[in-house]
């Protein structure tokens, strides 16, 4: 697998390194010979469907399981077969997990009572910790008086408290809803940034990690299908799975007849392409994001000639922006969308032309 | 809608609890209530069923139960409080087995402990007789291992007493343990793992603490019928190891002493309350039940 931008080529000790792990349950592969490295104060985000094994690889940094094979190294020290309680990693769980007997201010000294940190740091550092998520003032509550907000607070600062190495946080947003969701990124990413620790997100809402993420592992059947920031893979998936599961996408099969940058879709339309390392004859997959497709009566409205023609199915004005599906004949229906910037509407059954700069397709392998 | 009709319904929904809980209500009155009422008022009473009997305020029943009866209500609350003791030591690792390691077999597990209880009471009580004969196995066995002396016994004496009443109990100790086990939500254990507690102190700081609400109704159940039980001692102990329940039943049914009787009931019956009230206080559940 190649190193992407959550890896460090050589020098500084990486906060996480996972070599080879393989994760069975029973004749089912959960986690496929996965290799993993993670810099220190990096927001990395796992993302993938449910059972893509995403959930599993955390549980195994965390210790709650133990890996087939494969070894999982914490600041260059292997901690394969510790328990998690032997390990200097804190989890924010997905249904929180808090102790309802315990008061706010128990829960979140839990950690620092075992490790026997003497009674007046422990309330300085609860306190300090509490205000940082904004709870100082419930500190004597029971869980149970809390919102769902507040309680998912209290998780992360009960997390947080211990100065963990590595903060692994398993679809921690999953039970609030929109509004809160969209606050508490926000807030994830200050705390990030404020006490420098390195977060592993996982989460199956990859808008979510693209908000918070510095990088972000996509993750399909046990393995990794692509790694690096967001931007970057958004712009170039790779592959078919990676193009639909983060963001929407349009593909269209095709052929590539000049290594220089040239594919011969299905119809004989021939498009420029800017992407690199083609070879010439290969049956690939051209995508096109549907923000990326400009949409004109005739030819002479688009600012490329990559171009194809359809008939509109269906336009949809959401405020902001208008969807579009169009039939393109032999290369299916492709959505677009277009931005309400005074351009012409076109109701459905219209007969447009659709284009798209070689720089914003990208190509991906069929399966 | 006016504000005469809302508040109409308004009065219609604040009955409906009072209307669920009449049939409940009138039961006790007429069963609890009412023979309680009588029983205070027989206590107060001298006499006897040929000459009748006759109000006249007398307490000094209410004393026998700490004089005469010392002995027996010595036994009551010291089998009472072994059985319950016992009962805890041996349900609460089969309710945390049961909970925690049983997987799918969990059902076969919680009907196996129901099994017994399929058998009357006084049934089991009596196997119990034969278990524990001089000529049995069991002794047989207790005496090779040098537990017991050669002309030791089992049967008849105070152990035979609280074995008998752990047996019978079982259940009803096992069983509340077991559901407050079960609802602990997994993620919590993880959660103290997490947090450094090895799996000794996530049971101690989390577990146990959450497992309290069952280990209270557990223990009542067992402690309080166990305190007023007369059967046990009727079929596997002997006249020394009576019970405060074996002289009530005496006084009712033998003797025909209704005061006497009466008077003994109410005075075990406040005195179990009050133990109850201080121990519910004590290990203090009313945070952990609400």
């Amino acid at each position: 697998m190649s190193q992407a931008p959550g890896s460090t080529a050589g020098g500084e000790t990486p906060a996480v390194e996972l070599k080879g792990i393989t994760k069975a349950f029973g004749d089912v592969l959960a986690v496929d010979d996965l290799n993993l490295v993670i810099d220190e104060n990096r927001f990395f985000a796992v993302i993938g469907p449910s059972g893509c094994g995403k959930t599993t690889t955390l549980r195994m940094i965390g210790g709650f399981e133990d890996p087939t094979s494969g070894v999982i190294r914490l600041h260059g020290e292997d901690v394969t077969g510790t328990k998690a309680y032997q390990r200097p990693v804190n989890t924010v769980f997905q249904s929180y997990a808090l102790f309802p007997h315990l008061t706010v201010f128990e829960n979140v000294a839990f950690g620092l009572r075992r490790q026997k940190v003497a009674d007046g740091d422990t309330a300085r550092r609860v306190n300090e910790m509490l205000d940082l998520v904004q709870l100082g003032h419930a500190a004597k509550r029971k869980p149970r008086q809390l919102s769902g907000g507040q309680q998912q607070r209290v998780a992360l600062a009960r997390a947080l408290v211990n100065h963990p190495r590595v903060l692994l946080l398993d679809e921690p947003l999953g039970a609030l809803d929109l509004k809160l969701r969209k606050e508490m990124q926000i807030e994830l990413k200050r705390i990030q940034q404020e006490v420098g620790i390195t977060f592993i997100h996982v989460t199956h809402d990859q808008e979510e990690a693209m908000t918070m993420a510095d990088s972000i592992a996509v993750m399909n059947k046990g393995k990794i299908e692509r790694m690096g920031e967001p931007a970057e893979i958004y712009d170039d998936p790779r592959t078919p799975f990676v193009a639909s599961f983060l963001g929407a996408s349009n593909l269209m099969d095709g052929k590539v007849t000049s290594s220089s940058g040239a594919v011969r879709l299905a119809d004989g339309t021939e498009m420029r392409v800017a992407a690199g390392g083609l070879q010439e004859g290969a049956d690939i997959r051209l995508g096109v994001r549907p923000e990326k497709i400009q949409l004109g009566a005739t030819a002479e409205d688009l600012r490329t000639t990559n171009r194809v023609a359809g008939r509109v199915t269906d336009a949809s004005f959401i405020g902001i922006s208008t969807h579009y599906l169009v039939d393109a004949g032999q290369l299916g229906e492709l959505a677009v969308v277009v931005q309400n910037i005074g351009a012409a509407r076109f109701p459905a059954g219209s007969d447009v032309v659709m284009g798209w700069e070689p720089g914003h397709c990208f190509v991906v392998q069929p399966v | 809608m006016t504000i005469e009709a809302v508040s109409a319904a308004e009065r219609r929904r604040r009955r409906v609890p009072y209307l669920l809980m009449a049939p409940g209500l009138l039961w006790l009155f007429l069963f609890y209530v009412v023979p309680m009422s009588q029983l205070v008022i027989t206590s107060l009473q001298e006499g006897s069923l040929e000459r009748g009997y006759r109000f006249t305020g007398d307490l000094s029943n209410y004393l026998a139960v700490f004089t005469t009866y010392r002995g027996q209500l010595f036994n009551s609350l010291l089998f009472a409080f072994a059985a319950t003791v016992i009962g805890l030591a041996i349900s609460y690792p089969l309710a945390y087995a049961i909970a925690f390691h049983t997987g799918r077999w969990k059902s076969l597990f919680l009907m196996l402990l129901l099994m017994p209880f399929l058998v009357p009471f006084l049934l089991r009580t009596l196997a119990w007789r034969i278990i524990l004969a001089d000529q049995g196995t069991v002794v047989g066995i207790i005496k090779t291992l040098g537990l017991l002396p050669e002309d030791g016994r089992l049967l008849s004496t105070a152990w035979a007493v609280v074995a008998g009443l752990v047996y019978n109990y079982l259940a009803f100790i096992t069983l509340p343990i077991y559901v407050s086990l079960d609802k602990i939500d997994r993620s919590l254990l993880e959660a103290a793992n997490d947090l450094y507690a090895s799996p000794f102190t996530a049971f101690r700081k989390v577990t146990w603490p959450l497992s309290l609400p069952g280990v209270i109704s557990g223990t009542l159940l067992t402690f309080i019928p166990a305190a007023g039980d007369y059967v046990n001692v009727e079929l596997l102990g002997n006249p020394p190891n009576s019970m405060m329940g074996n002289v009530i039943q005496n006084k009712f049914l033998v003797v025909i002493d209704y005061p006497a009787a009466a008077a003994i009931s109410f005075t075990l019956m406040a005195l179990i309350v009050t133990l109850v009230v201080i121990y519910v206080r004590r290990v203090g559940t009313e945070e952990l039940l609400t």
